[in-house]
């Protein structure tokens, strides 16, 4: 500017618009070099104009005859040497302008239109808005997918995982090849679920092991007793026979019932879990039981609410209310009353066992559950209650035992209920373990 | 009958072949699967008693083979595993049955006896029943002795018609408490006993010959003659 402003000062006035001409054509297309071409051929985006002090327009080079233009110059209140926007009558955009004051007092202006600026700022706005829209959702499709596909994974694993904790120690979770956290964490786990599956192998071996290496003798002895008991003996010489075939008989199921509790204890107990009516069952096994209450002048009676079905190992089952009830017939002294509660709701059964005798002993307390603890007078082995809450637990149910405020035991099962999908039972395990003697 | 008992222990296979010969079997023992399998190949056995445990070869795996070559005579097996492996029990459902060690020689026998009985088939179910004076009546479900009208409950009918259809033979309790309430359980409580001490009053009245006999250490016999 400073340039053009010299300029003009030193060139004669009649060749100056000449040179000016030429200078505004070549800044036009130097200063705008990508501007679109307006509709008419004439040169719109740069004008140069020479005011004399007294106002009025004495050199104009520019699109129509410069009076808008010196018009809005005019019209602003003051004049600065830095540039600024003026907007001109019949322009649609804002033209930057820069002054310089001649030595006659006139004054130069030279504006440079800021369409061609302001379309290529629009365009870069629209430009960087298109790229930033584009790498956000590139970028959460991504993530999406990723986090998807993660996710997936992890999901597969829980699973799984949750499949083998139900019953299958033999599956493992998938694995991938990739080398990431998700596919150390899925091999870890496999590792982990190795060493479970060998201990609890380990564990069935050694009870099945023990359990047969207990068992062949027994059944030997056993039977030999049974030979000698089925000749021809005098009552009192079979009365010792009798009383130690009874004992054996009593060691056999405390080695079965302490290798249940123990395998129950270690979640390796094998279950084969069918369809079960509660409802039914309870009563049978209070028909079987009456006899002998009745008999040790105990009453007992049931509450329930119809059938309910439960998913268990019937076999199991049976032998934890045979153990309450042995318990109630074992502990109660003659006229206590004994009830039995079924109830069930959405997703669990409740049996709650309770009597109006002596309750627990306090010395008995918070190990209740624990094997081998039995009440100073108790005659059983200690295992009854033990046994019940390891095969309530290992069918996911629970077992509580107090005293009622009111006196007597309560023993409160909660079981859970079918829920329609039936577990399969481990028959892999069971295969694994099919032979184990020698 | 002859039966083929397979069991390793030389202990238990002795006393029971004792047992089964006095009872009246003609028994060929053996000790392991392949002696086993050529017995099998060389006589036939109207039933067969089958220990799991074997040396050579699973029991389970013995059986399937012998089934495959044809042999269909009934299976009793013997087991000294806890939990009845579920392969048992599908066998089972195809007329064979199973004992835990340790067993009673009596309760083995009553076993074996009705699953040889109930191979031979044509167990028509009689409605009517009849031991020495003691007569049972399954459609109306009255027991009477001597003709006079015994006041059982249902559960004692059951009890005493399965006391009546083994009469003359020796039935354990565990045997009562499977087949007439449908237990697998060993209870330490005497809850059988008093279920037959009670039938036993209602059926050996005074003056009435005792018909029900305890076997102490083995379980109850309904005398049949």
């Amino acid at each position: 500017m400073a340039v053009l402003g010299d300029v003009a000062g030193r060139t004669p006035k009649d060749r100056l618009y000449g040179r000016v001409v030429g200078e505004v054509a070549e800044l036009a297309s130097r200063e705008v070099p990508d501007k679109l071409r307006s509709n008419s051929n004439e040169n719109d985006s740069v004008f140069f104009l020479q005011a004399g002090d007294d106002g009025t327009l004495k050199l104009w080079v520019g699109a129509g005859d410069g009076l808008p233009n010196l018009a809005a110059i005019r019209a602003r209140k003051f004049t600065s040497d830095v540039p600024y926007d003026l907007n001109v009558k019949g322009f649609n955009h804002p033209f930057r302008v820069a002054t310089v004051r001649l030595d006659d007092g006139s004054h130069i202006y030279l504006g440079l239109s800021e369409r061609d600026e302001l379309r290529v700022l629009n365009n870069l706005r629209l430009r960087f808005f298109c790229l930033w829209l584009l790498i956000v959702l590139f970028g959460s499709a991504m993530v999406f997918f990723v986090t998807r596909r993660m996710l997936g994974h992890v999901r597969e694993i829980t699973e799984a995982a949750s499949r083998i904790g139900q019953s299958d120690l033999s599956s493992r979770v998938p694995t991938s090849k990739r080398n990431d956290e998700v596919g150390h964490l899925a091999l870890t786990l496999n590792h982990m679920l190795d060493r479970i599956e060998s201990s609890v192998h380990q564990l069935h071996t050694i009870t099945e092991s023990l359990a047969h290496d207990l068992r062949s003798p027994l059944t030997a002895i056993r039977g030999k007793l049974e030979v000698v008991l089925s000749g021809d003996l005098k009552a009192e010489q079979g009365e010792p026979i009798v009383s130690a075939i009874d004992e054996l008989d009593r060691l056999s199921e405390f080695l079965n019932t302490s290798l249940d509790v123990a395998e129950a204890k270690a979640d390796a107990l094998r279950l084969s879990r069918t369809d079960v009516d509660l409802d039914e069952l309870v009563r049978i096994m209070i028909d079987l039981y009456e006899p002998s209450m009745s008999e040790k002048g105990l009453r007992v009676n049931l509450r329930s609410a119809g059938p309910v079905t439960v998913l268990a190992d019937d076999a199991l089952l049976h032998r934890v209310i045979a153990n309450l009830l042995d318990n109630e017939l074992n502990h109660l002294p003659a006229s206590c009353t004994v009830s039995i509660k079924l109830g069930a709701s959405e997703d669990a059964a409740t049996l709650i066992v309770e009597d109006d005798g002596p309750g627990f002993a306090s010395e008995i307390g918070i190990h209740m559950f624990e094997q081998r603890v039995k009440g100073r007078d108790s005659r059983g082995h200690g295992l009854g209650l033990a046994f019940v809450e390891a095969v309530v637990r290992a069918h996911g149910g629970s077992v509580t035992a107090s005293n009622r405020p009111e006196g007597g035991a309560l023993l409160s099962i909660s079981w859970p209920r079918a829920t329609g999908e039936k577990i399969e039972a481990p028959h892999s395990l069971t295969l694994v373990n099919s032979y184990v003697r020698r | 009958m002859r039966l083929l008992l397979v069991e390793d222990e030389p202990e238990i296979q002795s006393f029971v072949e004792q047992s089964l010969v006095e009872a009246g079997y003609e028994v060929h023992a053996a000790e392991d699967g392949s002696a086993a399998t050529q017995l099998a190949s060389r006589h036939a056995y109207d039933g067969l008693i089958v220990d799991l445990g074997l040396p050579d070869q699973d029991g389970i795996d013995l059986i399937l083979q012998l089934r495959r070559s044809g042999i269909s005579s009934p299976v009793l097996i013997l087991s000294a595993r806890r939990s009845v492996d579920d392969r048992v029990k599908g066998l089972e459902q195809g007329g064979d049955d199973y004992l835990t060690k340790p067993f009673a020689v009596a309760e083995l026998l009553a076993r074996l006896r009705n699953l040889l009985r109930r191979n031979r088939a044509t167990s028509e179910e009689a409605t009517r029943l009849r031991v020495l004076d003691l007569e049972l009546d399954f459609i109306s479900r009255r027991a009477s002795r001597g003709g006079e009208v015994l006041n059982l409950s249902p559960q004692e009918f059951v009890l005493l018609a399965y006391l009546c259809r083994h009469a003359g033979r020796v039935v354990t309790r565990s045997m009562l408490l499977s087949e007439v309430w449908g237990m697998r359980i060993q209870p330490n409580t005497n809850v059988v006993d008093v279920h037959v001490y009670r039938l036993r009053g209602k059926v050996d009245t005074e003056g009435r010959e005792p018909l029900i006999k305890t076997l102490r250490g083995i379980g109850y016999v309904l005398k049949d003659r």
